[in-house]
């Protein structure tokens, strides 16, 4: 070739400045650091904590960690797309939970999932072609589909309790666990492994995070954008329809306020884990990780007598270091 | 170096260094600037020339060396160093659009009475800032709605309003026309007479030796050597900045021998493209030239559908079979291929490596049902970084992390790996350093060896002579006028983009 660029061997140089070193470890804490935080904060809870290690302690952990985990590791496809979140997670768990046990008591528990999965489709094709194709804010549209969902649920249901039978496969399946592990948290891990390949290994999951990182860089490469949006909203709603499912299942009961909370629950999960609100980087594994780091601090917490108001400001502030560092490594990174 | 005390000397950077991850992107550089002296920095992209700059208008802090004004050393951050008078004018243009041009001359110096605005004496020192460099313009308009000429010449008139005593300029010039940057040259020269001193930025090197007095060139970071400009010659800068004799040769033209049409655009309307119509034949370049403005890149991303187009038919022929193109998706699908104007925007997923950003247009070839072949990815990506030239060949890298010459070779392996039947290049070269400028010259014009139908559009004259077998020359959104080789001189290319002919009216 014709230039003898001296350039590589520069880089190879060993000796770091002080910043880029700084930058290599803040970036590898805000992407890593969900690993070591969780093993610290386990074994913590292992040794402190009275109740932490018994069987019955670890079942309710995971019950409690199930749901939100679900809606959380698809939520993450949306936000690593570069838009956020879905806020409609909440109408879309309510709804899933409705229909699974209104319409199985009617007709079958294999209507009721097909019917659930259809309204699941209209909230991610909704959710999708307004941010993908009008470029709409997907915060302002899932807050505005929130809203639609909610008030038709309400309306639909006129807002009752819907029983299952006390017996069935809802009620099975709710109930069951292998060891002290139950059933949803089950789901939880084939749930995370599935996305986890869908969002590491296929084309689809790779035009995700590049659209995260750069948009019209993203359609220049041939790639139909629109689709690549409303599939991270699909991948989202059948994640929160399975965690809809998963929480009626627990009580046997279903109704419209079921999932109150869990967007941000699950937002919180996925920002703790690592993933980028900037979009482009993060990963649904660490979400998973992300999740038992909060459900194990909340859990401590509850163990400790520590009231559900200060449990609150321990995730807000969880929160806040978490975002900060990110927003942090980015800075250094970008200097 | 001269003997004057510092105290006489503008600006003074001394043992600058600075490293970037494992790079040393500034290897112990000084530097000095008297009043009245245009000092120009020259050397291939990655050289260092930004960095240096950015040292010294306080945005990065440098790992070792110091900077001194008029012999006050100057501490390190932006406020610091414009306190210290000096002003940076961006290669990237940092302007908020949706303001207008009076608040974004004064923006971060809004003059203020109580803690509110006061837009008479705002008005009153813009107007002033553009009277000083000449420069007409409504105070009032939106910069979203100017011209990036008028942009450009806005950013200045803000470093300017600042009554700095070092200017600093990153390439101003980079997108500007010919006569733009003449009256630039004619602005910098008058404000040095006025006492600035100026450092000035560029890769163009006859504009460096019509305005500058001494020249710095650097190299891989390093300085490689300052003189007055009078004792170098435009070959001797060159030789220094490239490291070895350029060689000449590259320059030869292909023999073309075009064969059927393969894309052919018909009646195409558009935002600023009035119905154009233009064939491009396989194996045969065609360049768009014209002014800044002109509708070159609104044309190609009309006929490619990058932008959507009002009216006008677009079809691709290949082997006898002819297809229409309705979008930018089938536009791909169907082999084409497109080198967009913004590569950093536009072009590049920055944060993304380079085997990724390959990847981007050819996933499906690299992938079965879906699912990633990770060995038949990274094989398919070395080899392409391998034939473009980049250096160094690491395809795990960031592409950001490379120059701008590299990065654009990236663009480049993007498309070449799809072998596309008709391929766009907007600006190839645009920003890029002399050795990368030649090698990709080289990857275009083996492309059309190849048999692919290329669609250049160029500012840069030289190049656009120099690649197409064609030239089509637009203003105000037509063709006014097509070029074969034989004819075509950057006289007549700029007669009929600027349209001398009928400006009589």
């Amino acid at each position: 070739m014709m230039a003898q660029q001296t350039a590589p061997s520069a880089a190879e140089a060993t000796t770091q400045s002080e910043s880029s070193r700084l930058a290599g470890i803040l970036t590898w804490m805000s992407q890593n650091g969900i690993f070591i935080f969780t093993a610290i904060l386990i074994l913590f809870a292992l040794i402190f904590v009275d109740g932490f290690g018994s069987l019955m302690n670890i079942t309710d952990v995971f019950h409690r960690a199930a749901p939100i985990g679900i809606v959380a590791v698809g939520m993450t496809f949306v936000v690593i797309s570069g838009n956020y979140l879905d806020l409609s997670v909440v109408a879309q768990v309510a709804t899933a939970g409705v229909i699974l046990i209104a319409v199985s008591n009617s007709y079958g528990l294999f209507p009721a999932i097909l019917a659930a999965l259809a309204a699941a489709m209209l909230f991610a094709l909704v959710n999708g072609t307004a941010v993908g194709i009008f470029k709409a804010n997907a915060v302002i549209v899932t807050l505005a589909t929130t809203f639609i969902g909610l008030g038709l649920l309400r309306f639909f249901s006129g807002g009752s309790i819907f029983f299952g039978p006390p017996d069935g496969p809802i009620r099975t399946f709710g109930l069951g666990k292998i060891g002290p592990i139950p059933y949803s948290a089950i789901v939880l891990i084939i749930m995370t492994i599935v996305l986890g390949l869908l969002l590491n290994r296929t084309n689809f999951g790779f035009l995700v995070r590049s659209f995260g990182v750069n948009e019209s860089a993203t359609r220049l490469g041939g790639t139909n954008t629109a689709l690549v949006i409303i599939g991270a909203f699909l991948v989202t709603a059948v994640a929160a329809m399975i965690a809809g499912f998963v929480l009626a299942a627990f009580s046997n009961t279903a109704v419209s306020n079921d999932g109150v909370g869990y967007e941000f629950r699950a937002l919180a999960a996925i920002i703790v884990g690592g993933t980028s609100v900037f979009g482009g980087r993060g990963s649904v594994y660490r979400t998973f990780l992300g999740v038992i780091f909060v459900s194990v601090l909340t859990n401590i917490l509850v163990l400790s007598g520590i009231s559900f108001g200060y449990q609150q400001v321990a995730l807000g502030v969880l929160i806040v270091l978490a975002v900060s560092l990110d927003a942090l490594a980015r800075k250094v990174a970008q200097r | 170096m001269t003997t004057t005390s510092s105290a006489d000397i503008a600006i003074a950077a001394t043992g600058i260094s600075k490293r970037f991850g494992g790079a040393l992107a500034v290897d112990d550089v000084s530097l000095r600037i008297a009043p009245g002296e245009i000092h120009s920095i020259v050397g291939e992209n990655g050289a260092g020339k930004s960095t240096l700059m950015r040292v010294m208008a306080g945005i990065i802090e440098s790992d070792s060396g110091s900077v001194e004004v008029f012999g006050t050393p100057v501490d390190p951050g932006t406020r610091a160093a414009i306190d210290a008078g000096i002003a940076l004018v961006h290669q990237e243009l940092s302007l908020v659009p949706e303001m207008t041009v009076a608040e974004n001359i004064l923006l971060g110096a809004f003059p203020t009475r109580f803690g509110f605005t006061r837009y008479k004496d705002l008005k009153e020192i813009a107007a002033n800032a553009l009277a000083e460099i000449g420069v007409s313009v409504d105070l009032d308009e939106r910069v979203s709605r100017l011209s990036v000429a008028l942009r450009q010449f806005v950013e200045i008139a803000r470093a300017v309003a600042r009554q700095p005593k070092v200017l600093i300029l990153d390439e101003p010039t980079a997108t500007l026309t010919p006569a733009e940057t003449d009256y630039l040259l004619r602005m910098l020269s008058r404000l040095a007479e006025g006492g600035m001193a100026i450092a000035y930025i560029s890769h163009r090197i006859p504009e460096v030796f019509e305005i500058s007095s001494n020249v710095t060139i650097l190299r891989d970071g390093r300085q490689v050597l300052t003189a007055p400009i009078a004792d170098l010659t435009p070959q001797e800068v060159i030789d220094n900045m490239v490291g070895r004799e350029l060689k000449e040769d590259l320059q030869t033209h292909r023999d073309a021998t075009p064969g059927e049409v393969v894309l052919r655009a018909t009646d195409i309307e558009a935002p600023r493209v009035n119905s154009v119509t233009l064939e491009v034949r396989a194996g045969e370049i065609v360049g768009l030239g014209g002014l800044v403005g002109a509708g070159r890149s609104e044309l190609v991303r009309a006929i490619i559908g990058a932008d959507n187009r009002t009216a006008g038919r677009v079809t691709l022929t290949r082997n006898g079979r002819s297809v229409t193109l309705s979008s930018y998706t089938s536009a791909v699908r169907n082999g084409v291929g497109y080198v967009p104007e913004e590569r950093r925007t536009d072009g590049l997923a920055l944060i993304m490596t380079v085997s990724d950003n390959i990847r981007l247009p050819n996933r499906q070839q690299l992938s079965r049902f879906g699912i990633k072949a990770p060995r038949k990815i990274a094989e398919f990506a070395q080899e392409l970084a391998d034939k473009v030239g980049l250096r160094p060949p690491e395809i795990e890298r960031e592409a950001g992390q490379y120059s701008g010459g590299n990065q654009q070779k990236v663009v480049l392996a993007k498309w070449l790996g799809r072998r596309p039947d008709f391929m766009v290049l907007d600006e190839p070269t645009r920003g890029v350093d002399v050795g990368a400028k030649a090698e990709i010259h080289r990857l275009v014009k083996e492309m059309a060896d190849n048999g692919t139908a290329v669609l250049v559009v160029s500012s840069d004259l030289p190049e656009l002579l120099e690649l197409s077998d064609v030239i089509h020359v637009m203003r105000d959104g037509r063709i006014t006028g097509s070029l074969t080789r034989e004819d075509a001189t950057e006289q007549s290319v700029m007669t009929l983009a600027a349209g001398e002919a009928e400006a009589v009216a």
